[in-house]
């Protein structure tokens, strides 16, 4: 079955999350007075912006920081959210797109690598759902890894969208017209979509070869206590 | 999670299981949690709780989840987060569990989890502890006691004095212990919070009336009359019409004038008032629930205890009014509702709970200890009367014994005269048997003897059958 690469870019959509429910991904790292504060979790931009102090300050008093921080995280946090409303306007292009999104995080002891295919044009999709089976799977006991989990799926996902909004823009702009439209999607992380491409060509099939099984295979591994320290170590010399 | 958890409770009965140990609530305040490790302490106006089922005060207080307004917010949702926190609470119920632990842990958007866990928290499902003051409506008690505090000064001889639990300002009514030269205001009085050696019963209760800084004069008091007719609940407006005096003043001489009119009481603008009323309104439920626990032993220790218990925020409440309005309002109230309950009740038990109240009054007012009050009288006329029950029950019970021994005793003596009766038969017995041996020696020896001598013997055997 072959999928002609012009009529599968679809007429433009507005921006939004590519999953069910539209949550941005915030991050923070913050650091005041020798105290470096890191933080990744899912934000409901519908949420009154209220809520953003409101959480500020409950985080602060709960990990016991500074009150310095109260400002400096809601700041953070409320930029971060203008950006994603900015982007909200806009038209993005979501070709018959199917990403990659690889994992590897670190969460505590648990060291996580993944690899695998997700479809940014279901808009039903979950990355909270994913990230309860994949911790249900793999027996996770950290609690702490799903969110985590879910988290990167969604960062990454956001990337991809602000990409598309970006590629729109310069479809808009290009004159090329068609050949330009199909060029700007294939050169900007549409190496995706050609994948597709290559994918469900009509002699290939559907089953991955197992020479390429063992990119895709989730890696789970607990570390100890050594391990966690000379990774952390490592991380910090490379923020620095 | 939940094989890891030292709390788990039996799944099933969850409903039940968390409030048990409620009914008698915990004494001590002190203490935060009761010492086994298979009892969590729950609220009992959290008793809806269950792990199996979302009850209505969830749907109301949570909407967001229940209107399909979201795909992601669903029921299934929420149930995952409250269990979640919850069992994560349930695992050490003595650490308070904050924000960001759970919200580390729990996979979603940060806003929704927050609403989730400030319900719980507020609702005592989580992070309950009996000292923590969590309780919106303490918190607005104390924002409205606070307000009405004036300047801060620490001399004992004045009339403004500071408590030595809370540090705040002493209205109203205060509790002075001479003993160990303590003062606390009637918020930690109620709550218990006071040095581990200090008891209850050793305070004494210091009225600072109002009245003594803003006397009311005959003509402020008519005025005062005169606009609550013309503006019944506007006490703005009555504030406004006497002269001189705030809305508080106006208010507090109104309950105190010596009218019945602490009993007509219903709406009314200020939650000042609507405390005060509620707290008349409120002893007849307090009674009446401490009349169903009647857990109170009548001891001088034990009758105090209604005061200090504070996790239940309706006794509490409760408590810290009756405290703070004074005994007379308290006992007349409480004397009403209890007057009220025994109508319902046989005449009979009403008369000897008159009797008992007026007993207890006696012996209260002879032991000359003025904190005592018709909430205590009355659950101590409670426990009086289930003593008089127990002890019916037991008399009922040892004349069942009675009878039943006697029963046994007639038994044995029955069987003993059969027993002789017996005995007897078998002596006759024996000595028919012995005739009858000797019977037969004779008709041997007569035969023999007939033998030898013919005749004779045939004579003799017939005479001897005839």
């Amino acid at each position: 079955m072959k999928l002609p690469a012009t009529s599968s870019s679809k007429a433009p959509v507005k921006f939004r999350m590519p999953t069910a429910d539209n949550l941005v991904p915030i991050r923070l790292d913050i650091e005041t007075e020798g105290q470096r504060y890191k933080d990744a979790f899912t934000w409901n931009p519908s949420d009154p912006d209220s809520e953003v102090v409101v959480f500020a300050k409950r985080t602060v008093r709960d990990l016991k920081l500074p009150p310095q921080f109260i400002t400096q995280i809601a700041q953070s946090i409320q930029t971060q959210l203008t950006e994603f409303r900015s982007y909200e306007g806009q038209d993005m292009y979501t070709a018959e797109k199917i990403v990659p999104i690889k994992l590897d995080l670190r969460v505590n002891h648990t060291l996580i690598k993944d690899h695998f295919l997700w479809d940014l044009n279901n808009y039903e999709s979950d990355p909270e759902e994913f990230a309860r089976t994949f911790c249900n799977d793999m027996g996770i006991e950290d609690p702490e890894v799903g969110p985590a989990v879910a988290f990167a799926i969604r960062e990454q996902l956001y990337e991809i969208a602000i990409q598309s909004v970006a590629s729109a823009r310069e479809i808009k702009i290009s004159k090329k017209g068609r050949r330009g439209a199909e060029h700007a999607i294939s050169s900007k992380g549409g190496g995706n979509a050609l994948d597709l491409m290559k994918l469900f060509r009509y002699n290939s099939s559907v089953v991955r070869k197992r020479k390429e099984w063992y990119v895709y295979e989730p890696i789970v591994d607990i570390l100890s206590n050594e391990e966690v320290d000379a990774l952390e170590a490592r991380e910090d010399r490379n923020t620095r | 999670m939940a094989a890891k958890s030292p709390v788990k409770e039996p799944p099933g009965t969850s409903a039940v299981n968390p409030t048990t140990p409620l009914a008698p609530p915990p004494v001590k305040p002190e203490l935060p949690s009761s010492s086994e490790p298979d009892v969590v302490n729950v609220p009992s106006y959290s008793r809806w709780f269950s792990f199996d089922s979302i009850s209505e005060c969830e749907v109301k207080f949570l909407p967001e989840f229940f209107d399909s307004r979201s795909p992601s917010k669903n029921p299934r949702v929420y149930r995952y987060y409250r269990d979640s926190i919850v069992k994560h609470y349930r695992e050490n119920p003595s650490r308070k569990i904050t924000f960001t632990d759970v919200r580390r842990t729990l996979v979603g958007d940060v806003g929704s989890i927050r609403r989730v866990f400030d319900f719980l928290e507020t609702w005592g499902l989580i992070n309950y502890f009996a000292s923590v003051k969590t309780l919106k409506w303490e918190d607005k008690e104390t924002k409205s006691s606070a307000a009405s505090a004036e300047s801060s000064s620490a001399l004992k001889e004045t009339s403004k004095r500071l408590c030595n639990g809370c540090k705040t300002l002493c209205t109203i009514a205060c509790f002075a212990c001479d003993k160990y030269d303590l003062t606390l205001c009637a918020r930690c009085y109620v709550r218990g919070n006071h040095r581990v050696g200090v008891s209850s019963s050793d305070f004494r209760r210091v009225e600072i009336s109002e009245e003594a800084r803003s006397d009311w004069t005959e003509k402020e008091t008519l005025q005062l009359l005169e606009a609550i007719m013309h503006f019944g609940d506007d006490w703005r407006k009555v504030a406004q019409h006497v002269s001189g005096k705030s809305e508080k003043d106006c208010i507090t001489h109104f309950i105190k004038l010596p009218f019945g009119q602490e009993f007509i009481c219903k709406e009314s603008d200020s939650e000042d008032v609507d405390n005060k009323f509620f707290s008349i309104n409120n002893p007849s439920d307090a009674v009446s629930e401490s009349e169903n626990v009647g857990a109170t032993s009548p001891s001088k220790r034990m009758r105090l205890t209604p005061l200090a218990d504070a996790s239940n925020p309706i006794m509490a409440q409760a408590a810290f009014l009756s405290a703070l309005a004074g005994v007379e309002i308290a006992e007349v109230a409480a004397r009403a509702a209890v007057t009220t309950l025994s109508d319902v009740d046989d005449r009979a038990s009403k008369g000897s709970l008159m009797r008992n109240t007026r007993q207890q009054e006696a012996g209260v007012a002879s032991n000359g200890d003025a904190t005592q009050n018709a909430l205590a009288r009355a659950s101590v006329d409670a426990s009086s009367l289930i003593e008089k029950e127990e002890l019916d029950v037991e008399k009922a019970i040892s004349g069942i014994v009675e009878v039943q021994m006697k029963e046994i005793q007639d038994k044995i003596i029955r069987f003993e005269s059969l027993d002789l009766q017996m005995e007897e038969e078998w002596k006759q017995l024996e000595q028919v048997k012995n005739l009858l041996f000797v019977d037969q020696l004779s008709v041997l020896f007569h035969k023999s003897n007939a033998r030898k001598n013919g005749d004779r013997t045939e004579e003799n055997v017939k005479t001897d059958v005839s």
